[in-house]
């Protein structure tokens, strides 16, 4: 939802990034007010990936210009968990196998560094319990290893599920919808619209318009070549689905 | 050495983030039919610290077992070997052995090996050995990190959760003193 006068959350200047010495972002310009979804779309290559991991602080991608301020505050001053302090969160497209680390103390340990004191036992079973119903994930699940056997389904509940017990102020959904049968779509944007408040923000990036069904952007971007060439409403998205990059390729020539 | 007489079973567990050197390399001989021999082990080395560790079982008897499991984790600039001997008799008809040793590293600048020396002298036995070694992931200390965890903290929870296939045989209070240790041996570690 637009909201007037709302305060900006995430704020991104001129960001260039790259990668083992590859130019990939090429000032890259977002502004993202609270209460407001943005979605970013893009071919292969245009650096979607490469954005969402150099706002998080990815060792292997290195900024080499620019800014980043969430709540006016420097981001690329922080280290990695600062950010997540800071109320940064991204839900990976392929997120990590740890073996050993039970999905409930990962939770766990990542809710007390961000709430700064471990959650009373008591509430946060309950809590735990409420979101994972609120996802369709079988209790069990929380006593399994992080992300080892899970199905591409199980791998991004568990990204929304994470999201929704660290409430940050902003997520950034990286490729979210990949890998996922419609079904399971719709229940992790059910989760993600849930959560979404006047005081939050959500930056979605996507290949296709399939996920921006559900979860309705107040803003479509269209990345190429590491800047958002285009900018529009959700129209926008349709346009993409039905023409394809190209025509804005051209247009840009 | 312990020997094992018929239908006996021990089960081993131990955790040394010891000394400076470690040679080390407790055995069963599993002499009477059906004694079965367990051994699960975590060493841990930092700094300059160098192991040479590993178990030895030596069946004899008909239809005796033995498992190990190892786990090695070296950090710094110390060196983690495991040697371990399995052997098998003549007459130790149907003997079956399993053993696994995984190695992490952290930082690029210790190491790791791992020597199984297996000597089978019938027909019927069945010897097992699986090894890996990993290093701790960037992709894994990313992930920690991105929800809010120091990496410190992040390492700790990435190395109990490698020897948690030992640490659950452990008694419930010595498992939460070695997870402990293995923190305040790791501390500084990570830069």
């Amino acid at each position: 939802m637009i909201i007037n006068n709302a305060e900006t959350i995430l704020s991104v200047q001129e960001l260039n990034a790259s990668i083992d010495d590859t130019q990939i972002l090429n000032g890259f310009d977002i502004t993202v007010k609270a209460g407001e979804i943005h979605a970013i779309m893009g071919p292969n290559g245009s650096g979607k990936s490469t954005l969402a991991y150099s706002i998080a602080g990815h060792p292997k991608y290195s900024v080499t210009g620019g800014s980043v301020t969430l709540d006016g505050v420097d981001v690329l001053e922080m280290s990695v968990d600062e950010r997540a302090k800071a109320g940064l969160f991204l839900a990976m497209q392929y997120p990590v196998e740890v073996p050993g680390v039970s999905v409930s103390n990962f939770l766990r340990t990542a809710a007390t560094a961000l709430r700064g004191e471990a959650p009373k036992v008591r509430t946060w079973v309950g809590e735990v319990k409420e979101a994972m119903s609120k996802l369709s994930i079988d209790p069990a699940f929380s006593e399994r290893s992080v992300n080892e056997g899970f199905s591409g389904g199980e791998k991004k509940r568990h990204e929304i599920l994470q999201m929704e017990l660290l409430k940050p102020k902003i997520a950034i959904l990286d490729e979210t919808d990949s890998g996922l049968d419609i079904d399971a779509l719709r229940i992790v944007a059910n989760g993600v619209n849930k959560l979404k408040s006047k005081d939050n923000a959500v930056l979605v990036i996507t290949h296709y318009q399939r996920l921006l069904d559900y979860i309705v952007p107040d803003f479509v971007h269209v990345l190429i070549d590491g800047k958002i060439v285009k900018s529009g409403t959700k129209e926008l998205a349709y346009e993409l689905e039905e023409k394809g990059y190209d025509w804005i390729k051209e247009e840009l020539v | 050495m312990i020997r094992l007489f018929k239908n006996s079973k021990i089960s081993w567990t131990q955790v040394e983030t010891g000394s400076s050197i470690t040679w080390k390399y407790p055995g069963c001989v599993l002499v009477g039919d059906n004694s079965q021999g367990e051994f699960y082990s975590v060493a841990l080395t930092n700094n300059y610290q160098q192991t040479d560790t590993g178990s030895k079982m030596s069946h004899v008897g008909k239809n005796t077992r033995s498992r190990i499991v190892s786990k090695g984790i070296s950090a710094g600039n110390s060196k983690n070997t495991y040697r371990g001997l399995v052997t098998v008799n003549r007459k130790a008809i149907g003997a079956r052995n399993y053993s696994q040793c995984d190695s992490m590293l952290i930082g690029d600048l210790c190491g790791a090996n791992t020597f199984p020396y297996i000597e089978v002298g019938n027909k019927s036995a069945t010897v097992e050995h699986e090894a890996s070694t990993s290093k701790i992931g960037e992709e894994q200390l990313f992930y920690f990190l991105s929800r809010g965890i120091d990496s410190e903290e992040a390492v700790s929870m990435i190395i109990n959760g490698f020897v948690r296939d030992v640490f659950m045989h452990l008694p419930m209070e010595f498992a939460v003193e070695a997870t402990k240790l293995l923190g305040l041996k790791l501390e500084g570690s990570v830069g």
